[in-house]
C-alpha cells in the first residue's frame, strides 16, 4: 500500500512538473543537465582520490571558499558597491562591467551616427567600406601593444581596446544596414515631402535596427573577449586580470573562479538581454530588412 | 575636337576609376599612407615614440627581414592557423554531425558545448597555462578550443536543416544509415560546413594572435607585443599591418570564394 502511495504522489509530481514547463522542455532540461552533473561528480571524484594534483585542477570547496577569502577584508555590501579597497573579488567584476556599460554607452551611439552618414553616401561608404574591412580585420587584441604605448597599462589601454572592438563592428553593421534599405521607401517619404532628416529618422534608422542591434550583439560577443584579454596584457583591474595574476602565482581556484564567472556574465548578458532584444527588433522592425 | 573627345574621355576613365572597387582601393590606400605620414611628421610631437612614420615601418619591415626574423615569425604564425584550423574543423565536423544525427544526443550535450563556447578561447587560457605552462601546447590548446565551436554548431545546425522529406525519400529506395550520411546529409550540410570553416578560421586566428602574445612563442602576436617592451613602435605597426592584411587576403581570396563556391553548388537542398 505504501508503495501505491508513493507511486499516485511520483505520478502527480511527474504530471504537475510535465504541465508546468511542458513535456519537450523538461525532457531537454533533464537531459541537458546530466552532462554537467556527470562532469561535477567527475571533479568531486578527482579531488577525492587525488588523480591530479590540486594545483592542477582546484576542488570545488576551494573556488567557493575563494569568493569569500576574496571578499573577506570586504567592510559590507555597500561598501562592495561603492568599491572599498578591500573587496577584491567584486570590484573587479564590477570594474569589467562598467567598462563594457562605459564603451558600449560611447561606442555605440558613435558608431550608429558614422554608419548612418557613411551608408547614405555611396560615395562615402564606397571609401569607409574598406576601412571597416581593415578595422574589423586588425582584431581588438592586435591593437593591445600601440594601446599600451600609447595610454600606458591600466583602464584606458582597455577601454580603448573595447571601444575600438565596438565602435567598428557597429559603424559597419550601421553602414550595411542603411545601404540595405531599399531606395523605394525613401524616395516614398521624399516624394511625401520629407525632409533630409525625416528620410533618417523614419526610413533609414528603422530599416537598419536589426542590422544594428545583430552588430550591438556581436560587439558584445567580441568586445567582451577582447577586455579579458586586453585586462590580462594590459590592465591594472577586472576579472582577466585576476585570472592572469592568479594564474601566475597559482592560486588556480581563483582562475578556475574567474574563469566561471566571465562566462556566467557573458551568457546572461547574451541569453537574458540581447538575444530578446534581437528577436524583438526584428520582428519589430524586420519589414524592411530581409534575413538572407 | 580630337584634345576635347581625349579630355571626355580621361574624365571618363577617371570617373570610372574613382568609382570602380579596385581604383577606390587604390585611391583609399593612398590616401590613408599620406594622413599617415602627415600625422606622423607634422602633428604628433614624439613620432618615434608613438606614430612612426610609414618610412620607418617599411625600414623595419627591411631590417627584420635583413634579420630573417620576419619570415620566420611569419611562417610560425601562419603554420599555427592552418595546423589548427584544420585539426579543430576535422574534429568539429564529426561531433557536429553526431549531435545533428541523433536528438537525444544533441539535448544532452548542447548546454554543456553553449556553455564552455561562451568561456572564450582567451579566457581558458590562464588554466591551461598552469597545465602546461607557456609552450606551443598552450598556443594549439587556445586555438583547437576556439576553432571547435564555431564548426561544430553549424554543421549540426546544417544537419538539421536538411529537409525529413530528403531523408525518408533516400530510406524508402532503400539506403542504409551510411549512404543517408553521406549521400544526403553531408552534402545538404555542405554550405553550413563552410560558413561554419570561415568563422572557425577567424576565431582562430584571433587566438593565434593573442596566444603568442600572452605565452610569449615566436609569431606575429609575440612580435607586437615584444615591439612594446622594447619600445620600437615602429615593429608593432608593421605587425599590425600584416595580420589586419594576411587576414583580409585570406578572406577575401580564400574563404569567401569557397563559401560562395559551396552554397552554389550544394546550396539547392537548404530551399
Amino acid at each position: 500500500m505504501g508503495a501505491g502511495a508513493e507511486m499516485i504522489t511520483y505520478n502527480r509530481l511527474s504530471i504537475a512538473l510535465q504541465k508546468r514547463f511542458g513535456r519537450q522542455r523538461l525532457r531537454r532540461m533533464i537531459l541537458g543537465s546530466i552532462p554537467f552533473i556527470v562532469l561535477i561528480f567527475l571533479w568531486e571524484l578527482n579531488t577525492h582520490f587525488g588523480w591530479y594534483d590540486p594545483i592542477e585542477i582546484p576542488p570545488i570547496s576551494a573556488m567557493w571558499e575563494a569568493i569569500f577569502w576574496l571578499q573577506s577584508d570586504c567592510p559590507g555590501f555597500v561598501a562592495a558597491i561603492e568599491g572599498h579597497n578591500d573587496c577584491n573579488l567584486s570590484n573587479n567584476i564590477i570594474s569589467s562591467i562598467g567598462r563594457v556599460i562605459l564603451a558600449a554607452a560611447v561606442g555605440i551611439p558613435l558608431g550608429v551616427a558614422f554608419g548612418v552618414l557613411a551608408g547614405i553616401n555611396r560615395v562615402l561608404s564606397g571609401y569607409l567600406e574598406p576601412v571597416g574591412i581593415f578595422m574589423n580585420s586588425v582584431s581588438g587584441i592586435a591593437w593591445i601593444p600601440l594601446a599600451i604605448v600609447w595610454f600606458g597599462v591600466g583602464w584606458e589601454t582597455t577601454l580603448f581596446i573595447m571601444l575600438n572592438t565596438i565602435f567598428w563592428l557597429i559603424f559597419f553593421n550601421t553602414m550595411m544596414g542603411v545601404r540595405a534599405v531599399p531606395r523605394v521607401l525613401v524616395q516614398g517619404v521624399q516624394t511625401l515631402g520629407g525632409s533630409r532628416w525625416d528620410t533618417i529618422r523614419h526610413v533609414y534608422i528603422p530599416g537598419a535596427l536589426p542590422s544594428i542591434i545583430t552588430g550591438m550583439r556581436m560587439s558584445l560577443g567580441f568586445g567582451w573577449r577582447a577586455l579579458i584579454a586586453a585586462e590580462m596584457i594590459g590592465g591594472d583591474s577586472g576579472l582577466g586580470f585576476m585570472i592572469f595574476v592568479s594564474a601566475v602565482e597559482f592560486k588556480s581556484e581563483e582562475v578556475f573562479l574567474g574563469v566561471i564567472l566571465i562566462s556566467i556574465i557573458y551568457l546572461i548578458s547574451d541569453r537574458w538581454l540581447l538575444v530578446p532584444l534581437e528577436k524583438w527588433t526584428v520582428e519589430r522592425w524586420g519589414l524592411v530588412w530581409k534575413p538572407t | 575636337m580630337t584634345s576635347n573627345n581625349n579630355v571626355v574621355s580621361f574624365r571618363h576613365k577617371l570617373k570610372k576609376f574613382t568609382t570602380d572597387g579596385a581604383g577606390r582601393l587604390i585611391i583609399f590606400l593612398i590616401g590613408s599612407i599620406i594622413l599617415w605620414a602627415f600625422i606622423s611628421l607634422f602633428i604628433i610631437e614624439r613620432p618615434d615614440r608613438y606614430l612612426p612614420s610609414p618610412m620607418a615601418v617599411i625600414l623595419s619591415s627591411l631590417d627584420m627581414l635583413y634579420k630573417g626574423s620576419l619570415i620566420s615569425f611569419y611562417s610560425d604564425t601562419l603554420g599555427r592557423l592552418v595546423f589548427g584550423g584544420i585539426v579543430g574543423i576535422l574534429i568539429g565536423i564529426p561531433i557536429g554531425l553526431a549531435l545533428g544525427l541523433n536528438r537525444t544526443i544533441a539535448d544532452m550535450f548542447y548546454p554543456l558545448m553553449n556553455f564552455f563556447q561562451s568561456v572564450s578561447g582567451i579566457a581558458i587560457f590562464p588554466v591551461v597555462v598552469i597545465w602546461f605552462g607557456n609552450s606551443d601546447t598552450t598556443v594549439m590548446i587556445v586555438i583547437l578550443y576556439t576553432s571547435f565551436f564555431p564548426i561544430a554548431f553549424n554543421v549540426l545546425s546544417g544537419v538539421r536543416s536538411v529537409p525529413v522529406r530528403y531523408i525518408q525519400a533516400a530510406r524508402t529506395l532503400g539506403a542504409s544509415r551510411l549512404q543517408i550520411i553521406r549521400d544526403v546529409l553531408l552534402p545538404g550540410a555542405m554550405p553550413s560546413i563552410a560558413v561554419g570553416t570561415r568563422l572557425s578560421v577567424g576565431f582562430a586566428w584571433r587566438a593565434v594572435i593573442a596566444g603568442e602574445m600572452l605565452a610569449g612563442r615566436p609569431g606575429l602576436g609575440n612580435m607586437i607585443f615584444s615591439g612594446q617592451e622594447l619600445d620600437n613602435t615602429a615593429q608593432i605597426l608593421l605587425g599590425m599591418v600584416m595580420i589586419g592584411v594576411t587576414w583580409i587576403v585570406l578572406d577575401h581570396y580564400l574563404l569567401r570564394p569557397l563559401e560562395a563556391d559551396t552554397i552554389e553548388r550544394w546550396g539547392l537542398v537548404q530551399r
